[in-house]
């Protein structure tokens, strides 16, 4: 028989700012997404200009908040651990708000459309289109949201050393390299030390390369060159989404055992995987420079070779370990432990199209089409944002007893759908070549962009009941009650 | 804690014979006849004393020095505004060119750059501290880039060469300071490293009672 869950703590109300904040920025960008897709479906007429503005603002914003929608899980767990600063939580959230507020103003007042990837010299090259005060206000916003996230991290980083001794004690060195003596860290504070050690490096760099930016766009004199540009901001960039996942998988390794009733441990394989991760995750990017000829080869041979590699570790440790965690354990389903479940198919299904993109022969033909993103919405919308919605779910529901009504239920059922369809129609799009990042496509491309149009809708339609379900229950997420519904044949 | 008096004599003799090893005009001459010496040997340097002077003071002098200076922020501030005109390619040009000048770098440095920062770095706390590295690693690796990819010579006391050589030094440097300081991390405190080698168990969790580590053993059905 199996035994009953520890209580439960309810939600900072801080951790609650961010996961409101996350449900409405993801479900606008949703629809931002959706309005390109029906421009490109030859649905609606925005025209180009607008195309490239959502697009940057798409970009920016999905990546922004699912950091922060990251950021609040890791949080939430984490300072159940450790002490964590709330003061600079708040901080975050303040800094981010700020970095958003010139993002947007780069974008819909100043016209500033050259993608969230800002590559060199795209914004100082505008031909008239923007000024270079708005490509300056959206460099400088992501360096004020890059400021914010620095700062939690070096908070996460204090605590840890706080309450573990030190990184090498929170990524399970003494359990991994000597004896195994069953005192390893949780895999919540293994996770966090991963996240916070790559994120360090990466948001170091990132400022780097955006001041560099920031004085090329008034003296264009000072040049940079245009190859350690892309990777700096690829080494950022790619680094920065990689951690979000890996903090937004923290609810599954402390939500999931609270369903079964089955503990999840940091055994020596767990933590061999996350520490591989550590380092893959930041030799991972050269992935996306394959067609970057005179880049040094090593480079290239590295990206191709760790990004084989890197599919292998946590995924295969976290979503064997998660089938072995339900399988015959009796679970209840609900809304959040179905959301949390399905994260491990997106995750696991969104690394594929990758790895077959990181292989050097593919990538010169597949790497500037749609296939791209069908590897990274696939990724993120089955797997990174499932588990931000699972964790909302869970931690707004009022009991463990609450069912689920319909409106849940068939929302779960639409993301699902939805995400799939509109995944694989990109995917396919790909395949038959369809160019990315084009505002316009030709007619034989649109009946692709018509069915991954209707998808997308069928998204929006699920965000929105996710999201409203959320704010609607959001008094619940501060309370301590127990939320996971006790399994077949467990005592209540 | 105050740091005993004996020591801090000591310490106080240091930074009074490395200052006046650092004043001596063959000295001055070899660091400021290149670049890389005057900005990233002699100026470091100079900070750097005005740094442990005011971090080695006794506890009560220093709280008190850091409250009537307005705190750990007003000093930090202070000191940015400082190093701010000694970054200026115009002010090394000066302190090579007039002894003015260059006294002027032997006051300001240790004084309005060191002193305070020095007198805030414990208030700072982790995350202050973690702060000012990061920001001066990724500072660094910015101005390195400024002086490679400079088109003229920011100096007129130096050479395109030697300018670009001191921007790969900038590198350089802020990637050794970003390694040890992570290497710190991972070395962690003094307890984290004797737990590590089995002399004091593992830090406890905050709240035991609710982690999942700590749930009881399951059974299967």
């Amino acid at each position: 028989m199996a035994t009953p869950p520890p209580p439960e703590r309810g939600a900072h109300a801080g951790v609650v700012a961010y996961l409101a904040t996350s449900a409405g920025v993801l479900l606008l960008m949703m629809v931002f997404g959706l309005l390109m897709r029906a421009e490109q479906a030859r649905f609606v007429s925005l025209g180009a200009q607008w195309f490239y503005q959502l697009m940057t603002l798409h970009g920016a914003g999905m990546v922004g908040i699912a950091g922060i929608a990251g950021a609040a899980i890791m949080w939430h767990f984490l300072n159940q651990y450790v002490a964590l600063s709330v003061r600079i939580l708040y901080a975050n959230l303040a800094l981010f708000v700020a970095g958003v507020g010139l993002v947007l103003g780069a974008v819909l007042v100043g016209g500033f459309h050259g993608g969230w990837t800002f590559l060199y010299p795209l914004p100082s090259h505008s031909l008239g289109l923007w000024s270079d005060g708005a490509a300056a206000a959206f460099l400088a916003g992501m360096l004020v949201i890059g400021t914010g996230f620095l700062l939690l991290q070096l908070d996460v980083a204090r605590a840890i050393v706080a309450g573990y001794g030190s990184f090498a004690r929170a990524l399970g060195w003494p359990q991994l390299f000597g004896r195994d003596d069953g005192r390893a860290p949780p895999p919540t504070v293994v996770a966090s030390a991963m996240v916070t050690v790559v994120n360090l490096i990466a948001l170091v760099v990132g400022a780097s390369i955006l001041a560099m930016m920031l004085v090329n766009l008034y003296f264009p004199e000072f040049r940079i060159d245009p190859m350690l540009a892309k990777a700096m901001i690829y080494f950022f960039g790619h680094v920065f989404i990689n951690a979000t996942i890996y903090m937004a998988v923290i609810a599954v390794y402390e939500i999931l055992p609270r369903y079964t009733r089955r503990p999840w441990k940091a055994n020596r394989v767990f933590l061999a995987s996350w520490n591989c991760s550590t380092l893959m995750v930041m030799f991972i990017f050269p992935h996306h420079l394959l067609m970057d000829f005179a880049f040094p080869k090593w480079m290239l041979v590295m990206g191709h070779i760790i990004g084989y590699l890197n599919t292998v570790p946590i995924l295969v440790v976290t979503g064997y370990g998660a089938l072995t965690l339900v399988y015959r354990s009796g679970i209840a389903w609900d809304t959040g432990s179905r959301l949390l479940f399905l994260s491990m198919f997106g995750w696991a299904a969104g690394a594929m199209p990758a790895f077959i993109d990181g292989t050097i022969r593919v990538n010169y033909v597949m790497h500037n089409t749609l296939w791209v993103p069908g590897h990274f919405h696939t990724y993120l919308l089955l797997g990174m944002v499932a588990m931000a919605f699972g964790f909302m779910y869970y931690i707004a529901k009022p009991s463990a007893k609450t069912a689920d009504g319909l409106a849940d239920r068939a929302a779960f059922w639409a993301y699902v759908a939805g995400s799939l369809g509109f995944a694989l129609a990109f995917l396919y799009a790909g395949k038959e070549s369809v160019a990315r990042r084009y505002a316009e496509h030709l007619p034989e491309w649109v009946p692709y962009d018509r069915i991954g149009t209707a998808f997308a809708v069928l998204i929006v339609a699920a965000a929105l009941v996710f999201a409203v379900r959320f704010l609607a229950r959001l008094a619940h997420a501060r309370g301590d009650q127990a939320r996971a519904g006790a399994p077949q044949g467990a005592a209540a | 804690m105050t740091a005993p008096p004996l020591r801090n004599r000591r310490l106080w003799l240091a930074v009074a014979a490395v200052f006046a090893l650092l004043a001596l005009p063959p000295a001055r001459a070899w660091l400021e006849a290149t670049m890389t010496r005057h900005m990233l040997v002699q100026m470091p340097l100079l900070v750097g004393l005005g740094f442990a002077l005011g971090h080695r003071l006794p506890a009560r002098l220093r709280n008190r020095l850091l409250a009537r200076a307005g705190g750990p922020l007003a000093c930090l501030t202070a000191a940015s505004f400082a190093a701010t005109y000694w970054m200026l390619p115009r002010a090394l040009d000066a302190a090579a060119a007039s002894a003015a000048a260059d006294a002027a770098k032997f006051v300001t440095l240790p004084l309005l750059i060191g002193l305070p920062t020095g007198l805030a770095w414990r208030a700072l706390g982790v995350i202050g501290r973690g702060f000012v590295w990061t920001n001066l690693v990724s500072m660094l690796l910015f101005a390195g880039w400024l002086y490679i990819a400079a088109p003229v010579r920011v100096c007129n006391s130096y050479l395109l060469d030697d300018q670009a050589q001191a921007g790969w030094w900038m590198i350089r440097i802020a990637a050794f300071i970003f390694a040890a300081w992570f290497a710190a991390l991972f070395a962690g405190r003094r307890r984290g490293m004797m737990a590590m080698r089995g002399r004091r168990p593992a830090a406890p969790p905050r709240r035991a009672g609710l982690l999942p580590a700590a749930m009881p053993p399951f059974r299967m059905q």
